[in-house]
């Protein structure tokens, strides 16, 4: 089946939520809403003509106005793979400070979601409720703040230990040139393209906690030992 | 550690001691990097497991969302460094897709060729270190002794030894000689006499057969539902390999291969010794690959003359999106890319094989003796630099 005849075949098993085929991008995706993805990824794994037994990857993009969880599903018996998405509109002013999206989980219908989950938690901040395991995967559980979020802002120490950020952007409008006039003009001990900030990575180890309760992270497994 | 599964022991029969929490790296040999797993221990039985990653993290998406398209290409090197060229072609072929452009007829021959050279150069090194990994010594050396003459063959025409950044968006960096593909002839057939003396060395040997066969058994079920791909996959009885299934390579519609599955020959299917096997059996069939690719390579451009000039100035796609899999030696790795029109992607995504076969590790473990998870974690074949990307 391609993917217009899946998409039909969702709406015939009477599934409420789900969008028209965008054909524009090089993927045709399908928009689904949050609330009836899980019954979604159900029928899509449970239809005998659908039959998507891989959830191959689970990804959060952010674009200006939304966060996006893509979920790329394929079909090893059919052949047919399908691209659904759950976008989360920004509200107004929401910033990497004060904006969690949340999306339901679907790590117990696909085994293969919970690290993937985990991940996009861990650096885009994508709230995945009723998880079973939600701690980050890959940043030390205590870190502060989602990397991947276009706002977010490096930490100006590590443990006690200040960073010198010497990121130098590789591309820059006007060449060589113009990087070498950004590095003249730069004081000593500053990062080049971000605003030194005055978190810490580790508030934990001595550092400065922001505001914000983020640092404040369960970390149950330091509990257990 | 609530949330596992435990592993329950038997307190009537099974001799009791106190439960244990060992850690199992992040520095030890056998997790073959820097991963850490945390293990209750009764006895010498493991009774739960948690994989705690992370330790290699290098902010890989994030560099790709501030470098542009072309550069990246260098990062995906160093993924899965035990297979560049493979990641080189999975992310040469994600901007390909976002271009909606084709690399020439000649270039994606040259692809096909280094690729499967690749290929048996990451999976000896999966046979030595597996060997390594259960008290075999010397496998280790006769997979090194052919891995070198593979780096010496890649060495000559892209420069480098390991992280090759050979192939490119638009074809490939240089194009090759026929004394080149010679030389490559006379590996492979070197190589298929060596393949049958790591048979008589290790495969076949008793002791490792009783330390694989039957140990750390991956149901069908249970690989499909945790997102397992490559040799993991096929070793529980999944005839898929996207080379065949999805040709992303003009090539791999015209070479006739055979897709090794595991069979359950010493115990059950989709145990380690099948594991194994299907990789042992994927290197023989790379050669083949090779020598037909060898054969029916034709002539033309390695590159696009249009993408040399593209070359000059940052590439900048069309606002859309492109997932791309790619058959890897460790299983499909997928790059995802998504351009607004700009010069660096807003989002890199990639999604790396290992990462979802590591993920079924804490289900493997519970049950069986501390050296045999070892033999699970090293049947894994899991690079970490590509875990943690």
């Amino acid at each position: 089946m391609n993917e217009s005849e899946i998409i039909s075949r969702m709406r015939e098993a009477g599934l409420g939520g789900v969008g028209e085929l965008d054909t524009s991008a090089a993927d045709p995706f399908v928009v689904i809403e949050a609330d009836s993805l899980r019954a979604a990824m159900l029928f899509l794994r449970d239809d005998e003509a659908c039959a998507m037994e891989m959830m191959h990857c689970v990804t959060a993009t952010e674009r200006k106005a939304s966060i996006e969880v893509v979920y790329h599903l394929c079909s090893y018996e059919h052949h047919h793979s399908l691209t659904v998405k759950v976008i989360c509109e920004r509200p107004e002013g929401g910033t990497h400070d004060n904006w969690r999206p949340a999306v339901p989980t679907v790590a117990d219908i696909y085994a293969a979601a919970n690290w993937h989950e985990r991940e996009q938690y861990d650096l885009l901040g994508v709230i995945f409720t009723d998880h079973p395991d939600f701690r980050r995967i890959l940043l030390p559980q205590e870190w502060i703040g989602h990397p991947l979020r276009k706002d977010y802002i490096y930490p100006s120490e590590h443990g006690g230990i200040p960073l010198e950020l010497d990121a130098i952007p590789l591309y820059m409008e006007g060449g060589e040139e113009a990087v070498a006039a950004k590095k003249a003009e730069r004081p000593a001990g500053e990062p080049l393209n971000q605003p030194p900030s005055k978190y810490s990575a580790r508030p934990d180890a001595g550092g400065k906690a922001p505001e914000s309760s983020e640092g404040k992270v369960n970390n149950s497994r330091d509990s257990a030992h | 550690m609530e949330a596992l599964e435990m592993y329950t022991v038997d307190r009537t029969s099974d001799v009791y001691t106190e439960e244990l929490r060992l850690n199992l790296g992040p520095q030890h040999p056998s997790t073959h990097g820097v991963l850490r797993v945390e293990l209750q221990m009764d006895g010498e039985i493991i009774t739960a497991a948690r994989s705690d990653i992370g330790y290699l993290h290098r902010c890989a998406e994030k560099i790709g969302e501030n470098v542009t398209y072309l550069q990246y290409t260098p990062y995906t090197d160093r993924m899965d460094y035990l297979a560049s060229m493979n990641n080189n072609l999975a992310w040469s072929l994600t901007v390909e897709k976002l271009l909606d452009i084709e690399a020439p007829e000649r270039s994606q021959w040259i692809r096909v060729l280094v690729v499967e050279l690749n290929r048996i150069a990451s999976h000896l090194i999966a046979f030595g270190t597996y060997g390594i990994d259960l008290g075999a010594n010397t496998p280790f050396f006769y997979a090194f002794r052919e891995r070198e003459s593979i780096m010496a063959l890649l060495e000559k025409i892209s420069g480098a030894r390991m992280l090759y950044n050979f192939i490119r968006p638009g074809g490939v960096a240089n194009d090759i000689d026929d004394a080149w593909m010679d030389e490559v002839l006379a590996f492979c057939d070197d190589f298929d006499k060596r393949w049958d003396e790591y048979n008589r060395i290790l495969t076949n040997n008793h002791i490792f057969i009783k330390r694989t066969a039957n140990i750390g058994i991956l149901t069908k079920e249970m690989a499909l539902a945790y997102g397992c791909t490559g040799p993991v996959l096929r070793a529980s009885g999944v005839k898929w390999d996207l080379r065949r299934d999805i040709p992303y390579l003009k090539p791999y519609d015209e070479i006739e291969f055979d897709v090794p599955v595991g069979m359950g020959t010493h115990g059950t299917l989709g145990d380690c010794w099948d594991r194994y096997w299907v990789r042992m059996r994927e290197m023989r069939e790379c050669t083949s690959i090779i020598r037909q690719a060898i054969a029916a390579i034709p002539d033309g451009v390695h590159m696009e003359k249009k993408m040399e000039r593209m070359y000059k100035t940052p590439l900048t796609p069309e606002p859309g999106e492109a997932y791309m899999r790619c058959e890897n030696p460790r299983g499909e790795l997928a790059f995802y890319a998504v351009s607004e029109g700009g010069k660096s992607p807003i989002r890199c995504r990639a999604r790396a094989p290992s990462f979802c076969n590591l993920s079924v590790l804490d289900k493997l473990l519970p049950g069986t003796m501390l050296a045999d998870g070892v033999a699970v974690i090293g049947s894994l074949d899991i690079v970490l630099g590509e875990v943690d990307r």
